[in-house]
């Protein structure tokens, strides 16, 4: 049996000063503490923080990642492991989540998939990140890695995006495993257990239940499209498995600048739905058996090989069902549908858990590719859809690059302030681990 | 478009990466290519291996035109 609990703090708000500290559901950052952290890396010139409520007229863009601070108390290994934390194998013991918050890293654009978050207003209703408390991290990137080139669209030169992408995913993981750190020693608000039995004792525990296993599909296309987990670059790994409880402690973190709508951040990684609400279900109407994770790579022969793989763990499990997600869009259709035929084909009922571009108009097909194997889908909506983002009294950021963001245009934003734009820009709106608040029946 | 153009009757050979869509969209010549990213291409290559397998591919996409089809068709080699 691999138990974890998670104990919750609910922080209430987060104040910028002088020490560092958790007090009365009160986040207190020491400024000068976290700068030092961030500026570590010298690709990073200078950073600043800033605090967003939910409720606020306040607009956070290009928006990279977000993440929520988790510290180990108890157990093997340390949070982020392989990336902040040693590698040792995680998911057991004891971790503090600070909940109603997260980490948001920000600033001068990586890729062009960057993302927006308004706390208020007709956005707000959109991305699940209008409701935490967002401490964020706005970098801004050292001289050596801007563009040369005066015409150039984005800030950084290409052959040094990589460097930012990673100095910016490591000062987001960074800051929130030091803020997480803050509550080791105190007493959480609630806590929650965890537990998965081995597949012997499973089997024995529940003879009768259906037993499910989860497909979590890691967007590791390259080119600032990728996923680590144990800090390994997830596109040079074959599908394999993990204990469910792994995810929780931070075992796979995202270096991801895919679209912003249906991109997984850290923090929904962290806060998995769908491990959650299969953890609900497990001993009352299925056994929850495990996560496998496969890849969505760029050459065909490598997406044969990883959905060969999944397939055959599902068979070696012998399990009855699989739930399937996705991250990104696109190409990864085919990802999601070669996983589904060929796990379908071993005799397991599957769900896959996607989203659409189906057009502004809704009247395009929604996926790149299909199959009649695939008749149980849940959608995070269509990501094409037209919104108007009213302007917000404060700006965390810079909206130098809301017209290049993928799903707005030139023109998007407009002389008043306002955006309009498609969905997509919005951070994890359309979340394929059904993160967001849309769906369709 | 691969199909507009056929429905105008001109032959049309698909060059993709990832074949299982193109068949999911109907082409029905289809061949091959390398990556997503880099279709027609390979930078881990040197330039002169690099010209070889351009030439090879744009070869078996002419090969693949003039051939007659009776139903989708994946030219391998």
């Amino acid at each position: 049996m691999k138990t974890l609990e998670l104990g919750y703090f609910h922080i209430k708000d987060i104040v910028i000063g002088s020490e560092s500290k958790i007090e009365n559901g009160v986040l207190y950052v020491d400024e000068a503490a976290v700068k030092a952290l961030v500026l570590e890396d010298e690709n990073i010139k200078d950073v600043h923080f800033d605090v967003a409520r939910p409720g606020e007229s306040v607009r956070i863009t290009p928006v990279k990642d977000v993440i929520e601070p988790r510290v180990k108390v108890e157990g093997p290994g340390g949070i982020f492991p392989g990336m902040v934390s040693k590698v040792e194998a995680v998911g057991s013991g004891k971790t503090y989540c600070l909940k109603d918050m997260a980490v948001v890293t920000a600033g001068k654009i990586v890729g062009f998939q960057e993302g927006l978050i308004d706390m208020s207003g007709p956005g707000a209703d959109y991305t699940p990140f209008s409701k935490t408390i967002n401490f964020c991290v706005v970098c801004e990137p050292a001289d050596f890695l801007l563009a040369t080139d005066p015409t150039a669209t984005l800030p950084i030169e290409n052959a040094k995006k990589p460097e930012y992408e990673k100095a910016v995913r490591m000062a987001g993981l960074k800051v929130a495993a030091y803020l997480g750190e803050l509550a080791r020693n105190l007493t959480p608000d609630e806590t929650e257990t965890f537990s998965t039995p081995n597949l012997k004792e499973g089997m024995e525990m529940y003879p009768d239940l259906p037993r499910v296993v989860y497909v979590a599909m890691l967007q590791t296309q390259g080119l600032l499209h990728d996923t680590y987990v144990y800090g390994v670059d997830a596109k040079r790994t074959l599908s394999t498995m993990l204990w469910p409880t792994e995810i929780m402690d931070g075992c796979i973190v995202s270096g991801n600048c895919v679209s912003a709508c249906d991109k997984n951040p850290t923090y929904i990684h962290e806060n998995n739905p769908v491990v959650h609400e299969l953890f609900k279900q497990h001993g009352k109407t299925l056994n929850f058996v495990g996560v496998i994770i496969t890849n969505e790579n760029v050459y065909l022969a490598d997406k044969q090989r990883s959905s060969d793989w999944a397939a055959k763990l599902c068979e070696l499990l012998g399990v009855d069902g699989a739930i399937v997600t996705q991250e990104g869009f696109g190409n990864p259709d085919t990802d999601l549908i070669m996983n589904t035929v060929k796990i379908e084909k071993k005799g397991v009922k599957t769900t896959i858990v996607t989203d659409e571009y189906a057009g502004q108009d809704g009247k395009s097909q929604s996926l790149a590719d299909a199959d009649q194997l695939a008749d149980a889908v849940v959608t995070g909506g269509n990501a094409n859809e037209v919104i108007v983002l009213p302007k917000m009294d404060k700006l965390i950021g810079m909206l130098d690059y809301v017209d290049v963001i993928a799903g707005s245009h030139a023109g998007s934003l407009r002389e008043d302030g306002s955006i309009e734009a498609e969905i997509q820009i919005l951070t994890s709106c359309n979340n394929e681990m059904g993160f967001g608040k849309l769906s369709a029946r | 478009m691969v199909k507009e153009i056929e429905r105008a009757g001109l032959p049309v050979v698909h060059m993709c990466t990832v074949t299982p869509i193109s068949m999911t969209v109907g082409a029905n010549r289809i061949v091959p290519t390398i990556a997503i990213p880099h279709p027609l291409g390979n930078p881990a290559l040197e330039p002169e291996e690099e010209y070889k397998l351009r030439k090879s591919l744009v070869a078996k996409a002419l090969k693949a035109l003039t051939t007659e089809v009776s139903d989708q068709t994946i030219f391998e080699d």
